[in-house]
């Protein structure tokens, strides 16, 4: 079978997002991972297939992206491997998407926008929910703007069971909760302390949370493409439900984030990776749903007003998808991009950012039949 | 000789306690050998190997030892005493957290036929409690009740904190905050739900209102049935914050005593938690003061057949030294009784059945360690 899409990582649960989402809107998608057990529903499916594929191992790769038969290939991969899906890439000959790569990796793979525009190939970065949605919604309100001066952005969710569930990759998390941010002030990059806390906010469909500034990739590329337009700030904050921070603190303060190795009846265990393998064998509370708010405020001016244009982005735990709780809108905006590319209505070339290239109304309408809403100052516009 | 094995925390205040009491010759026993022998040199002890997954070792570790104080994790304690046996040497431990304890007791026989004795569960507690019970049960006729109470304040100020700071054994705490804790109640013993009865108690001045709750322990193994009391509870307090860690990392299955596959591992949860807590960095303190209250309240009829109650308090200060030392003094003391023939029974005993409440509380007053019989002091 020619496959359509390559999806990178498809055992972990972003990966199982998207390639749901991708079978489910008729497409031929190879998945490839790890651990096969974990998709043995997904693997029913007429138009799926699987194969071990472990992305350390470049050549490989290439070559099983190659016997696909696909141009496409979404990287759902933990992001520090993300330089060698893209070197896979780079051989195979084929176009790429990922969930981003926070701000350090995200610079390494600019490095290599000469190679895949000399290939006429994509390289498209922070294709999740944030990076990805915040993006594209950000990319909808600077067009409306004649100038843009700050743009604020960030996350929130909560849970209607106060139990802890992790709310994405562990490793992400540790990463942004231990990394001192990066924010765009005046122009110039600044560091701040790590994680610090920023107050508290009203989010739409979240209610009050507090927000805590951390690392973030949109920094780096907000500025690299809105800059010309006068871009002087921009700040990223996540937040975070009380009764789940607590828990993510807990962890790292306890030295359960840690890369670091143990060493136990003669084996080497790598901290992280027990503590993601205790956290996923815990079940979700029965009926536990999750609502996210993926939020962008981006002030400027218009005919010479000052003007301040608010998105929002809303996405509740959706039938057949429990499993994701509100994880869906990373998974299943990755899935719509590389459906947009597939359908050409993405059309650039090189290292690039959703906010470059992506079609906002055709991106939002999609996000709706998902039943992810957009808000533009309060009004939903998808 | 007095040998110790194991020379963690408690180890090295056993270690420093011998130094400074005791004359005759002390042997540690590790498994690595370089690890003490700087603490060897200095307190002119002798360095043996010995690894207690490796029973012939410690028979040979042992060798011509008057006494072992065996201060490696409760789980080894069998086959410490088994070595004992074998290497013909009497043998102190820290406690069993109840279900060990009970087992060791089964080896009563072997270590009578060999002339030979084990007391078990000789630190603070088990161990000072069980004397301060002891010392109080001679005052009743009939006991109903025997509460014990544990509850310090760390009034010390550190240079670094650290993200967890346990008073003893991290393993132990995991398993303390896991098992079911025993309670003799009516005269049988139940097993309640870990980390419950957390309620308010006050405490003298200065430890304060505290939150103990009740925790496994080795006393309810052997106090019901040795001072015949009806009821029988053990609470140990712990800071609030400490409780909240150790209850996160519960409630998201972190504790939990079963395998699970990492990558091509197989690891036990509980285990590698502990492994990984232990490598947390240490508080490092820029003036060590802490205070710690064992209290032990005794109620009962006296031998008038009037109600009376009793309360056993012992109050140890520690400025700059940890209130650990508590658990370290008392294996020190009683192993230099066997040493000096104060003890001659045989057999596997608990400390309220073997120990001279007067000699020992004597003993603990020379480490700053005073007893208090109803706010009277005793020692």
């Amino acid at each position: 079978m020619k496959f359509d899409f390559v999806v990178l990582g498809a055992t972990g649960d972003q990966g199982m997002i998207a390639s749901k989402d991708l079978l489910e809107s008729g497409y031929k998608v190879l998945l490839c991972g790890r651990n096969k057990y974990r998709i043995k529903q997904l693997l029913r499916h007429k138009n799926a297939k699987f194969d071990y594929v472990n992305v350390r191992d470049i050549n490989n790769t290439a070559k099983v992206i190659i016997n696909s038969g696909a141009k496409i290939v979404l990287n759902c991969v933990e992001l520090r491997l993300n330089i060698n899906v893209m070197k896979a890439c780079l051989k195979a000959g084929v176009n790429y998407l990922d969930l981003g790569g926070l701000q350090e990796m995200t610079i390494q793979q600019y490095k290599f926008d000469n190679d895949f525009k000399k290939k006429k190939l994509l390289v498209l970065l922070g294709c999740g929910s944030t990076p990805g949605i915040a993006n594209v919604m950000t990319r909808h309100a600077v067009g409306q703007l004649d100038s843009v001066d700050h743009i604020d952005l960030g996350f929130g969710w909560d849970s209607n069971i106060k139990e802890f569930v992790i709310p994405y990759s562990i490793e992400s998390i540790v990463y942004e909760l231990t990394t001192a941010p990066v924010a765009l002030e005046n122009g110039k990059f600044v560091n701040s302390k790590v994680c610090y806390y920023k107050g508290v906010t009203n989010l739409r469909e979240v209610g009050m949370q507090n927000i805590y500034c951390i690392v973030h990739s949109e920094v780096f590329t907000f500025h690299k493409y809105f800059r010309n337009k006068g871009l002087k700030g921009v700040h990223y904050t996540a937040g975070f439900p009380e009764h789940s921070h607590k828990v993510l603190k807990t962890l790292i303060d306890l030295g359960l984030g840690s890369s670091d190795f143990v060493k136990i009846g003669g084996n080497e265990i790598k901290i992280i990776d027990f503590t993601r393998e205790v956290l996923k064998s815990n079940k979700k509370p029965k009926d536990y749903k999750e609502v996210e708010n993926v939020w962008v405020k981006v002030i400027g001016k218009r005919l010479g007003n000052n003007k301040t244009i608010t998105m929002e982005c809303i996405t509740k735990t959706l039938s057949g998808y429990e499993f994701a709780g509100s994880n869906i809108n990373t998974g299943m905006s990755i899935s719509i991009m590389a459906q947009l590319l597939f359908n050409s209505l993405i059309n650039s070339i090189g290292v690039t950012a959703p906010e470059t290239c992506v079609p906002c109304i055709e991106f939002f309408k999609e996000l709706s039949k998902r039943r992810m809403f957009v808000y533009e100052n309060n009004k939903k516009i998808n | 000789m007095i040998g110790i094995i194991g020379l963690g925390a408690i180890g090295r205040i056993i270690a420093s306690d011998l130094h400074k009491f005791y004359n005759g010759k002390v042997v540690y026993i590790v498994r690595d050998k370089s690890s003490v022998n700087n603490l060897a040199k200095k307190f002119n002890a002798e360095v043996r190997f010995g690894d207690v997954n490796d029973p012939d070792s410690l028979v040979n570790a042992f060798k011509n030892l008057k006494v072992v104080i065996h201060a490696v994790h409760h789980e080894y304690n069998i086959a410490v005493m088994k070595a004992c046996l074998k290497a013909d040497c009497n043998y102190i431990d820290l406690g069993g957290l109840y279900h060990f304890t009970k087992k060791q007791l089964k080896l009563f026989n072997r270590f009578k036929k060999k002339n030979l004795l084990a007391i078990i569960g000789m630190g603070a507690s088990p161990g000072i409690t069980n004397v301060m019970a002891s010392y109080g049960s001679r005052f009743f006729k009939e006991i109903n009740n025997i509460q014990f109470l544990i509850g310090s304040e760390d009034f010390s100020t550190y240079k670094k904190e650290s993200p967890l700071t346990n008073l003893y054994s991290i393993q132990t705490i995991i398993e303390e905050f896991s098992w079911k804790p025993a309670v003799f109640v009516d005269g049988k013993t139940i097993f309640v739900e870990p980390i419950s009865g957390r309620e308010e108690y006050k405490f003298p001045s200065p430890v304060g209102s505290k939150k103990p709750q009740f925790t496994i322990h080795s006393e309810i193994a052997t106090i019901p049935y040795n001072l015949k009391s009806k009821n029988v509870s053990f609470k140990i307090a712990f800071d609030d914050s400490f409780v909240d860690k150790i209850l996160t990392l519960k409630r998201i299955g972190f504790t939990v005593d079963k395998d699970i596959k990492i990558k091509d591992n197989k690891v036990n949860i509980m285990d590698t938690l502990v492994n990984i807590l232990k490598k947390l960095p240490r508080p490092i303190p820029k003036k060590l003061n802490q205070y710690e209250i064992i209290r032990v309240i005794i109620s009962g009829f006296d031998y008038y057949g009037y109600d009376k109650q009793v309360i056993l308090d012992a109050r140890i200060e520690s400025i700059n030294e940890t209130v650990n030392k508590d658990t370290g003094v008392p294996p020190s003391i009683v192993s230099q009784m066997i040493v000096n023939n104060l003890i001659n029974k045989s057999g596997v005993f608990p400390p309220e059945l073997i120990i001279n409440d007067k000699l020992f509380f004597d003993e603990l007053f020379k480490r700053n360690i005073f007893i208090f019989c109803n706010d009277r002091r005793i020692n």
